[in-house]
């Protein structure tokens, strides 16, 4: 009891924050499960609880829900799958091949992380714009224009978080490869990426986490409400009728954070790992 | 051993043939995308094609160098995507490219000759057959009031008497000496030449046909000269030029009297200039600019603050920890686009749960519209970022605490320190040294955290009537974004150009600082 008291303001701090952080947490939930879906019936406890909400999202014609967690996975593991491949070889010749402008490159490279690329926002629409005329599936409103740009920014953000990695990677594999005959190719390919595989898997979720958090660049984009993401679909429809449509949107909310939550504690130990070297979630 | 590789996985004759296949591929496929850019006017957009085509080619087909191999694809992404951009922004933030002056000069000059096109009053119309008369296009034609007929040459419209001509089923003309119609397919062909076709009548007026079979008596106020590069208006008898700012004005009173739609023109370093001397981008320019740096750094010093205290608290293996940190990082793993959504519908006015419970207290006897106050609103900008931050700044400080030796404070704590005396001289020090690039980045995220001010307030309240672009809680990115795109009726290119790379100077500079006390590149 002692130890208690002596801990108290610990324990006391902790209560305080643990208040904070779970106020919204819990008017989501209520929100969620309350029966008659509208923000003046947001109380602290559901009233009537049921489902109601959540058969609303898949059944509405002005929510297509489905369509926005088809076009998240699409867009997200694409950008994953893409940008992990880039970055990866990108990594692996900063972090292994002895050549010219390499000083340079690697601090090329963090200088354009550091950028966020929708500083350049109003060109990318504008160039975009242009792009849509002569091709409109890789062009302004579509999914295939946003993933090209968010590639634009993998090569930055990847390559950087995995030198990091490669270079724990003890040279003497590679160089024991090199000495049998291998071309800088086949120690890459037979090697290294085998070798890597867990920790590529991991960057590429975390790649994932971001598409799917990603806002700006989305809102920009997708204008069709077919063609929009999770993001940017729950917003625009919470956003014109916020009284109206808040229990389905926290419905959703709920259901697109769960994944999310989970695969993000998962990964905890590599998130906090990849923040002390520097990244900042954005 | 030596060549044993010669024989593992892919090499040989399979492997060219593969690498040959993937490269056929991509360039057939882009071969396609850029001829069809080149067809469709895009020369900018098919020369890239072929550069980056040329690239990926020469990269995978003859000996480059191999960073060069590994490198390829990200390079031709990272170029496309990340420098063009940029390049762009400071190419537009030279020119006056906004609502009214988006497309190019001889596109303006075209739609500002069309717009002065208008119907005789006379509402004269013409039943017409096109053909070819003397090697050109022209028509005969029917007036549909008074039923006389003429040959109307680009030239001239020449009355022709009863018995020179014959005509159709119904009564149109459609043959005259030296005069060949066309068949409904030429027609076809000839597509929207048709609608350009003028025949003048010798008194300023045109008739101009509006499809294959009938045309109308119009009058075109103003005509173009390319030798002087002027309109004149028939009407009014002034000659508008080239005013240099992207319309043809008067040059008696070239600030009102301009003609519309204007071209994208060159104006370096106007959008600069404007945004430090016209008061009306300026004040709200320094307004929003001391806001986005006392936003980022009140986020800043409120998350740190939090999460710092949380871990010192945490900092000792008290019972319920692993519970405590399983709840209090929730925040940082939840979307942020959804948390901030929900904060906002928590301070709706009407309907939001704050409200509700302020009332339920009768701590208030009138709802409070939290997001029509300036003040009010900052501060929920605020704690709404403390709510998403603070876990990010207890992960950080966590960690850092760990990174402390602790032979340090036992030393302090033996020569008699107190707690609080080694918390303030020896840890504290010490964890800023070590956070100082981590909070100088984390300024930097917050000065361009567009996502927060976006889905909280708008950049509101926003006085719409006073014709107000800065809302009270905009930031630089959320106003260059206002500027920009959002309203289609005032967008603003060149400026928010400008303002992007006002911001770009100032992340560049924070991150090369953060990068140096970092010393992130001493290994390299």
């Amino acid at each position: 009891m002692r130890e208690f008291r002596r801990n108290l303001w610990r324990h006391a701090y902790a209560w305080v924050l643990i208040v904070f952080t779970i106020f919204p947490i819990w008017i989501v939930f209520t929100s969620a499960f309350e029966t008659t879906g509208t923000l003046v019936t947001t109380s602290i406890f559901p009233t009537k609880a049921g489902w109601d909400n959540f058969t609303l999202l898949f059944h509405s014609s002005s929510i297509p829900f489905g369509a926005w967690i088809r076009n998240t996975i699409i867009i997200a593991s694409l950008n994953a799958i893409i940008s992990v491949l880039i970055g990866a070889a990108a990594a692996y010749a900063f972090s292994r091949l002895k050549f010219k402008g390499r000083r340079i490159g690697i601090q090329a490279l963090l200088l354009i992380q550091v950028f966020p690329t929708f500083l350049a926002l109003a060109a990318i629409y504008v160039i975009m714009g242009e792009v849509y005329k002569v091709f409109p599936a890789f062009g302004l409103g579509s999914l295939g224009g946003l993933l090209l740009v968010y590639l634009g920014g993998s090569m930055g953000i990847n390559a950087w978080l995995l030198k990091g990695f490669i270079d724990t990677i003890p040279a003497e594999l590679d160089e024991s490869a090199r000495v049998d005959g291998a071309s800088p190719m086949q120690v890459y390919w037979l090697i290294f990426f085998p070798l890597s595989a867990p920790v590529l898997a991991v960057v590429a979720l975390l790649s994932f986490i971001g598409t799917f958090n990603e806002f700006i660049m989305a809102s920009v984009f997708l204008t069709d409400p077919q063609s929009r993401t999770i993001a940017v679909g729950l917003q625009q429809f919470v956003g014109g009728q916020f009284n109206q449509n808040w229990g389905p949107f926290a419905a959703g909310s709920l259901l697109a954070s769960i994944p999310l939550v989970i695969l993000f504690l998962s990964l905890q130990k590599f998130i906090v790992g990849g923040l002390t070297a520097g990244s900042v979630k954005g | 051993m030596r060549h044993v590789y010669r024989f593992v996985g892919f090499r040989g004759l399979p492997a060219t043939l593969l690498k040959f296949a993937f490269l056929a591929i991509i360039d057939i496929v882009g071969g396609i995308a850029a001829s069809s850019a080149f067809t469709g006017n895009s020369v900018i957009l098919g020369v890239a094609l072929v550069i980056a085509l040329a690239f990926i080619n020469y990269s995978y087909i003859f000996r480059a160098p191999t960073p060069v191999k590994f490198m390829a694809p990200g390079i031709v992404f990272l170029i496309a995507f990340v420098v063009v951009p940029i390049l762009y922004t400071v190419v537009m933030s030279g020119f006056k490219f906004q609502t009214g002056n988006i497309i190019t000069k001889q596109d303006a000059i075209t739609q500002v000759l069309a717009r002065s096109v208008k119907a005789d009053p006379s509402g004269t119309a013409y039943d017409i057959t096109l053909g070819h008369y003397q090697g050109q296009l022209a028509a005969l034609m029917r007036n549909q009031t008074d039923h006389t007929v003429s040959l109307a040459t680009q030239q001239t419209i020449t009355p022709l008497a009863a018995g020179s001509y014959t005509t159709d089923s119904n009564g149109v003309p459609n043959k005259t000496a030296g005069f060949t119609p066309l068949t409904p397919d030429e027609v076809a062909n000839l597509g929207d030449a048709v609608q350009q076709l003028r025949f003048p009548d010798g008194h300023g007026k045109y008739v101009a046909p509006q499809y294959g079979s009938l045309a109308v008596l119009v009058s075109q106020d103003l005509s173009y000269d390319p030798k002087t590069d002027t309109i004149k208006s028939a009407s009014t008898g002034v000659t508008y030029v080239d005013g240099g700012q992207g319309n043809f004005v008067n040059p008696k009173n070239p600030s009102t009297d301009f003609l519309t739609p204007g071209w994208r023109t060159p104006n370096f370093p106007q959008n600069f200039v404007g945004l430090v001397t016209n008061p009306e981008l300026r004040d709200p320019f320094i307004q929003v600019f001391i806001w986005t740096v006392m936003f980022a750094l009140l986020s800043v010093l409120t998350t740190f603050i939090v999460g710092l205290g949380l871990a010192l608290a945490m900092d000792k293996k008290i019972r319920g920890r692993a519970f405590y940190r399983s709840i209090l990082i929730l925040p940082y793993a939840i979307p942020s686009f959804m948390s901030i959504l929900v904060w906002r519908g928590m301070f709706n006015t009407d309907f939001g749960i704050i409200n509700r419970i302020l009332m339920n207290f009768h701590l208030i006897s009138q709802n409070i519209d939290f997001f029509n106050s300036s003040t009010d609103s900052k501060a929920i900008v605020i704690l709404v970022n403390l709510w998403l931050g603070f876990p990010y700044m207890y992960l950080i400080s966590s960690g850092a605490l760990q990174a402390i030796p602790s032979e340090l404070k036992e030393a302090a704590s033996i020569d008699g320190a107190s707690a609080w005396q080694s918390l303030r001289q020896i840890t504290l020090p010490l964890l800023l040294q070590i956070l100082s690039p981590l909070l100088i980045s984390s300024f930097a995220f917050n000065f361009n955290n567009f996502n927060i001010i976006y889905l909280l307030t708008g950049g509101g309240p926003r006085d719409a009537l006073a014709g107000q672009r800065a809302g009270g809680t905009d930031i630089l990115i959320s106003y260059a974004y206002q500027t920009a795109i959002s309203q289609p009726n005032a967008r603003d290119y060149g400026l928010a150009s400008a303002i992007s790379m006002f911001m770009f100077v100032i992340v560049a500079g924070l991150s090369l600082w953060s990068i140096r006390r970092s010393k992130a590149l001493e290994e390299f």
